[in-house]
């Protein structure tokens, strides 16, 4: 070995190490806790035995309600979610990008001051028409509602990409004899349809995800999805199970996790997009 | 021949009447798909923000007398909001955990974060090694910004109480979110929000192109003027972008810090407008609503939020007509 050993990568060492530190530090609770079958109080402890105990007992109710409905239950909102957000985005990009109108850069800029407003000032206003119009508890009007939250960012991210696709292969099959929605559906959606996969997953994992609109507009425990799942369970009074709570939180975080990481270098696209503009 | 007609937009008004249907049929019928979003979003974002500013003009409330018959009372869920020490405490601190964690915190650590993840690692295992952190970290940041906000919160939580990882690792045996609040929120925060900046700067660091670092060498520059000259300009636009949005961002932060510290009403100007909108104040209610209140205390915030993103739209156009 006749090289020397650099001694400038210290530093650079020293802060990865303190990133790590930082950045692992509460996932290790979570992760530790919920292998924990006995884990009754908030501090960290390493199991003596560490079991699937937690993830069992997750299947017995907590004040009349079967943990695992509240996956169930966000399982269903999320799929409704991200399945209407991506076909009326579809719709709404096909129009911008393939028609030229007036208002169009008015309503594109209304769109991003949407994408950026934070959900409590929209979903205060909705706790008081729901209970105003009887939809409090009502899953179909969760989702209309949270379908609006997500859809300036479904719609932007499609309006972009359909934006990327050249007009000139539908123009090519409009000669041939095609309609403008005909040649939209034959030659540019397939191109597409990587795009809205994304759309349709990105839109599935922010309704995963969503706390403050469930939070406001559903009041039945058995009907919560798991974010005001967890919420429901720290309410608790007496012993507070927390080695349940740390397994659920897990197993609620899992699909997030997993998605963003299938759908990370379309993301990093998105954000580097922000700067090249 | 009458669809090329219609293709080129020519001779619309001498074209006879079926292809004047065609024309309705092909161009305009099909406009109507953008309208599934404009009544969603009219009807579930525009028209509840117009109502939560009728609203603050009103006395409902949850429960009571006053939700069921409500009237109108002009400014004086405004005058309240106002004049309350807990909204004037809650904005203060909402500026300041702000900037520190937003503008501080998440920018300082994630260019830094974004420099090391593009420097060149010596060759040989030192280089292997470093590879490996950079992986794990860049992995973990990337974690702490996608788990659902709910989940980040209470583990934060679980580690800032009494024997908690964080708490015994700096030897505090008291629970560290309770006593110092907004300490622990801007902790949280910065964990929470680094990777966005990170990512970015990594973006505009890579779309740096190389032969201009060479051209300063070969002029002499230091590595300090080298960043301060070259980097630091090229990247301006990227810091335009990413301070404005993550303000944006953190201003509007609700769940991890209502998850992380509870409904302290003093702390941060969401958890104020949640307090009044749930009744859960401390000492009893002697002001109009609550529930207008909230109303009223929210549209002000709406205001500034507006402001903040106008500033943003404004800096995005300049930053087009630049480039």
């Amino acid at each position: 070995m006749g090289r020397r050993f650099p001694l400038s990568i210290i530093p650079v060492w020293a802060f990865l190490v303190f990133v790590i530190w930082y950045f692992a530090l509460p996932l290790v609770w979570m992760v530790v806790t919920a292998f924990n079958p006995n884990a009754y109080s908030v501090a960290f402890e390493i199991p003596k035995h560490p079991s699937l105990a937690n993830f069992l007992k997750l299947a017995k109710p907590v004040s009349g309600v079967v943990p695992y409905q509240w996956i169930v239950n966000s399982v269903i909102i999320s799929l409704a979610t991200a399945g209407l957000t991506t076909a009326v985005s579809l719709g709404a990009a096909f129009v911008l990008t393939r028609f030229s109108f007036r208002g169009q850069g008015a309503m594109l800029t209304a769109f991003v001051i949407f994408r950026l407003l934070p959900a409590l000032l929209i979903a205060l206003p909705l706790l008081i028409l729901f209970r105003m119009w009887g939809l409090l508890d009502n899953y179909g009007a969760l989702i209309l509602a949270l379908s609006a939250l997500i859809l300036p960012f479904t719609l932007m991210i499609a309006e972009s990409y359909f934006r990327a696709i050249p007009i000139t292969y539908e123009e090519a099959a409009m000669i041939d004899g095609c309609t403008k929605v005909g040649a939209f559906l034959r030659v540019t959606l397939p191109l597409a349809a990587p795009g809205l996969a994304t759309i349709f997953l990105l839109a599935f994992v922010i309704a995963w995800s969503q706390f403050v609109l469930p939070l406001f507009l559903i009041r039945t425990p058995s009907l919560f999805p798991a974010s005001v799942g967890i919420y429901f369970f720290y309410g608790q009074y007496g012993k507070v199970d927390y080695g349940k709570i740390a397994a659920f939180s897990l197993i609620y975080s899992i699909p997030v996790i997993v998605v963003y990481f299938v759908i990370q270098k379309y993301l990093r696209k998105g954000i580097a997009g922000l700067v090249a503009r | 021949m009458e669809r090329w007609v219609n293709l080129s937009g020519a001779g619309k008004s001498a074209a006879p009447a079926s292809a004047r249907t065609a024309a309705l049929v092909e161009f305009t019928l099909p406009k109507l798909l953008i309208v599934p979003a404009l009544a969603l979003i009219g009807l579930f974002v525009v028209f509840p923000l117009v109502w939560s500013v009728v609203m603050s003009f009103t006395n409902y409330s949850m429960l009571g007398v006053t939700a069921r018959k409500w009237g109108f009372i002009g400014l004086k869920n405004y005058i309240w909001v106002l004049t309350d020490p807990d909204f004037q405490a809650a904005i203060a601190n909402s500026f300041i955990f702000t900037i520190v964690s937003a503008l501080i915190g998440q920018a300082l650590l994630g260019l830094a974060l974004a420099v090391v993840m593009r420097m060149k690692g010596p060759e040989g295992w030192v280089g292997a090694a470093t590879k490996v952190l950079k992986v794990i970290a860049g992995a973990l940041v990337f974690v702490a910004w996608i788990i659902p906000e709910v989940v980040a919160g209470y583990c934060w939580a679980a580690a800032m109480s009494r024997g908690g990882l964080f708490t015994a690792m700096f030897g505090i045996n008291y629970n560290f979110y309770v006593r110092h609040p907004l300490q622990a929120m801007i902790i949280a925060n910065i964990w929470r929000g680094t990777a966005f900046s990170m990512i970015l700067f990594m973006a505009a660091l890579e779309s740096i192109p190389n032969y201009i670092y060479e051209a300063a060498e070969v002029d002499g520059a230091t590595p300090w003027q080298r960043f301060r000259y070259v980097t630091f300009p090229l990247i301006s636009n990227a810091l335009l972008v990413d301070f404005i949005l993550i303000t944006v961002w953190t201003f509007g932060l609700f769940t991890l810090i209502f998850t992380l510290i509870g409904p302290q009403m003093d702390y941060m100007w969401t958890l104020y407008v949640y307090v009044l909108a749930t009744g859960r104040m401390g000492p009893p209610w002697t002001g109009p609503g609550p529930l207008s209140t909230a109303a009223a205390a929210a549209d002000i915030m709406f205001v500034i939020v507006l402001a903040l993103i106008t500033g943003y739209l404004y800096a995005l156009r300049r930053l087009r007509r630049w480039a």
